[in-house]
């Protein structure tokens, strides 16, 4: 026990004086600062932006308006594109079957695209193209009548959704046309299509949408803190056995007292960063809580409930314990540092593929599914499965308590298979050993 | 004290790698285990260290099974190393601690051996700034500093310059004579032919040889003469296939029994002129090689 201090000690100062730990945290918490400090920093700046933002929007109202009324019966794309493109506003190109047709889709599409600078085109359609290719205009619709269209565009992008606006904008013009024509006037119309559903949502359980964003980024930390840290510490006993520092520390200090020290070392390492990051966060967003009031995204991730940080910090410490204890092991059987990195590749990928899982099932909304049920119980999956359903579902709370129990009796199995491994893999060297050798030892050990 | 190593045996697999080792060393002595590479000694002095248990056999000190939690032991391994980007105060006080001192008097005794072995000017450097020697020596503080009562030394000798190796001769010797038992494992001969009044050689995991190093030389079968002459080429011719000459221009003259002995030596200095007759005694070199070279195992010699 006494050996256990020492060494717990000497590990943990080892993290705490490691000029690379202290520089990702104070990176980490800057980061996290400058975030938090940004609505503050913006108003700042927001003295001389806002009227500018006022002039700007006053300035293209009168344009609008004025474009619809003198310029647009003949506007025609030469000599104006020059002029808007010089703005930095992409112009958008439309040409219907008719003259009339024209104007009526030129006005509905400046309404629905504010990003653009709408006009319409005269020319043909190799003149468009040219138009666009020549980087005139980013895009055109040409209507052959009101329900049909060809969008040309030079590049497409993922995130173009021009076609679905127009075909929205489109529908509606023809509604309102259709029912004009049947005597009921435009404005009737849309006040008909511009109804407003008012409604209100009772989640009796969890709020999935809520819960999201922090459930994700707690799953996400104990991702990379694990992963981060078992390597730290797969690393660190490596390092040990090939600068034979192990010769004499196996002779000096009980294996079990150096595997516990150093992984409990490396999670309290690990909680201290985690908490320094979070920490700030919370501090630096009371600090500017005012200013972050009206985000519904950011105020639902500061508004984690206490149980369910309690439960983050026990599956934290036993998820943490299980893999740091294996990479631990893994560390022990390599002759050389280098290795490593080949050693805990089936260990790093059992952590991904549980990490998949779970994202993937928040991500598809259905939390309680079979697969996430099952990963809920396995000691290696179940820190970060049973968390999610936790944050993210309602679960009985015996199937918390049994996933609890199987993950704490696995962490002393898994710590005390991992020590008899490192008593067994610190002393060999040469090649990586096979592991049905290594465990042959560890039953005779 | 006595340290009693009592028929250890130990297999890795299917590999036995101790079959039987037993040995006895006292305080105020120093003992040599003596093996090629490969013998055990590492293995032995593992199991002596409780790094792993033996299969069987019994470790007693004082008669008693040894209780590790009481005894100090002070190791110096044979692959050196300790952490090379850490200072070196740092780490002697850390492995000092894991001896069970307190930090104040681990800095008290580091200070003392840094100061004994010339190395204070580095005590707040980092290890890998030293060079291999110095590097070697702090590693013997790691081995000193908590006073042991069982000192293993595993080759301690080698790469230290001969200023250095006198400065470690006096500090083995100074050990010694505070009443310490210590083990000596090395392959320079020289240094445990200094040092060790007992030895054990281990050959493939046996005690091949083990005793009061001056015994085993003076209980050699004496049957051999070494004389030096002017007259070497004729004594040679004289005696034919019995005699043969050394390196060093030195005759070995082979007897039929050690008892012919006194009469081949009249014979010898009643017809030449001898500068240098005596009976032959093997060197821990010859003796080491004889007992662990492969296929004779010293059959030829006792």
């Amino acid at each position: 026990m006494k050996q256990f201090k020492i060494i717990l000690k000497f590990e943990l100062l080892n993290y705490l004086k490691n000029k690379i730990f202290l520089g990702i945290t104070i990176f980490c918490v800057i980061i996290v600062a400058a975030v938090m400090f940004f609505p503050r920093i913006q108003s700042a700046f927001k003295g001389n932006d806002s009227t500018n933002e006022e002039n700007n929007a006053s300035v293209s109202i009168t344009n609008g308006a004025s474009v619809s009324v003198t310029e647009m019966p003949d506007s025609s794309v030469e000599g104006e594109t020059t002029s808007v493109q010089e703005e930095g506003i992409p112009v958008m190109l439309v040409q219907a079957d008719t003259k009339e047709n024209t104007q009526m889709v030129w006005q509905a599409f400046t309404a629905s695209f504010p990003d653009y600078k709408v006009m319409t085109a005269d020319g043909g359609i190799s003149y468009i193209k040219e138009q666009i290719t020549s980087g005139e205009a980013e895009c055109a619709f040409v209507l052959e009548n009101l329900t049909s269209y060809t969008y040309y565009v030079n590049n497409l992008t993922m995130y173009d959704n021009n076609t679905v606006v127009a075909d929205e904008t489109l529908k509606n013009l023809y509604r309102v046309e259709s029912l004009s024509a049947e005597g009921i006037s435009p404005e009737k119309t849309r006040e008909i299509f511009s109804v407003v559903i008012d409604h209100e949502t009772n989640s009796l359980g969890k709020d999935q949408i809520k819960n999201f964003f922090y459930t994700y980024i707690m799953i996400f930390a104990l991702y990379m803190v694990i992963l981060l840290y078992g390597q730290m510490v797969a690393t660190n006993v490596a390092t040990e056995k090939s600068s034979r520092a192990m010769e004499l520390l196996i002779t000096s200090a009980k294996p079990a007292s150096m595997m516990f020290g150093k992984v409990i070392a490396s999670c309290l390492a690990g909680f201290i960063q985690l908490t320094a990051i979070f920490g700030s966060t919370c501090l630096f967003y009371n600090i500017n809580k005012s200013l972050w009031g009206d985000n519904p995204m950011i105020s639902s991730i500061f508004n984690v409930p206490v149980n369910l940080l309690i439960f983050m910090l026990v599956f934290f410490v036993l998820g943490f314990f299980i893999y740091a204890f294996l990479f631990g092991a893994i560390g022990s059987t390599a002759s050389k540092v280098e290795d490593i990195n080949t050693s805990v590749m089936p260990l790093t990928f059992l952590f991904i593929i549980a990490f998949m899982v779970v994202v993937f099932s928040m991500s598809s909304g259905n939390i309680d599914n079979l697969v996430m049920k099952i990963c809920s119980y396995i000691p290696f999956t179940s820190p970060m499965a049973m968390f999610t359903r936790i944050a993210m579902s309602t679960v009985a709370p015996y199937e918390i308590v049994i996933s609890i129990t199987i993950l704490i009796a696995s962490v002393f199995g898994i710590g005390i298979l991992s020590a008899k491994i490192y008593r067994v893999g610190v002393l060999l060297y040469g090649t990586t050993p096979k592991i049905s050798s290594i465990l042959k030892a560890v039953k005779k050990a | 004290m006595t340290l009693d190593l009592k028929n250890i045996t130990k297999n890795f697999g299917d590999k036995e790698v101790l079959k039987g080792i037993s040995f006895l060393a006292k305080s105020g002595e120093a003992f040599g285990l003596l093996g090629r590479n490969g013998a055990g000694k590492t293995t032995t002095i593992r199991i002596l260290m409780d790094v792993f248990p033996a299969d069987e056999g019994e470790i007693l000190l004082d008669d008693a099974p040894v209780n590790y939690k009481d005894i100090r032991i002070g190791y110096l391994p044979e692959e050196r190393g300790l952490y090379p980007k850490k200072k070196i105060i740092d780490q002697l006080v850390y492995f000092a601690n894991l001896h069970g001192m307190k930090t104040k008097e681990a800095v008290k005794a580091i200070d003392y051996w840094l100061d004994r072995l010339g190395m204070t000017e580095y005590k707040t450097k980092r290890l890998d700034t030293l060079s291999k020697g110095n590097q070697q020596k702090i590693q013997l503080i790691t081995a000193l500093a908590h006073d042991p009562q069982i000192l293993i030394l595993d080759e301690p000798f080698s790469g230290l310059d001969p200023v250095n190796a006198m400065l470690l001769k006096d500090v083995v010797k100074e050990e010694i004579s505070k009443g310490k038992i210590v083990l000596f494992s090395s392959h320079q001969m020289n240094y445990i032919e200094e040092f060790c009044n007992k030895i054990a050689i281990l050959n493939e995991g046996k005690i091949v040889l083990e005793g009061n190093l001056h015994d085993i030389k003076h209980n050699y079968t004496r049957d051999k003469l070494i004389v030096s002459s002017e007259h070497a080429k004729s004594i040679l011719l004289d005696l034919g296939s019995c005699c043969s000459a050394m390196e060093n221009g030195d005759l070995l003259i082979q007897l039929d029994s050690p008892k012919d002995k006194q009469n081949m030596m009249q014979r010898l200095t009643s017809k030449y002129n001898i500068d240098k007759i005596k009976v032959f005694e093997p060197s821990l070199n010859d003796i080491f090689v004889e007992y662990t070279s492969d296929g004779e195992k010293g059959e030829n010699l006792q």
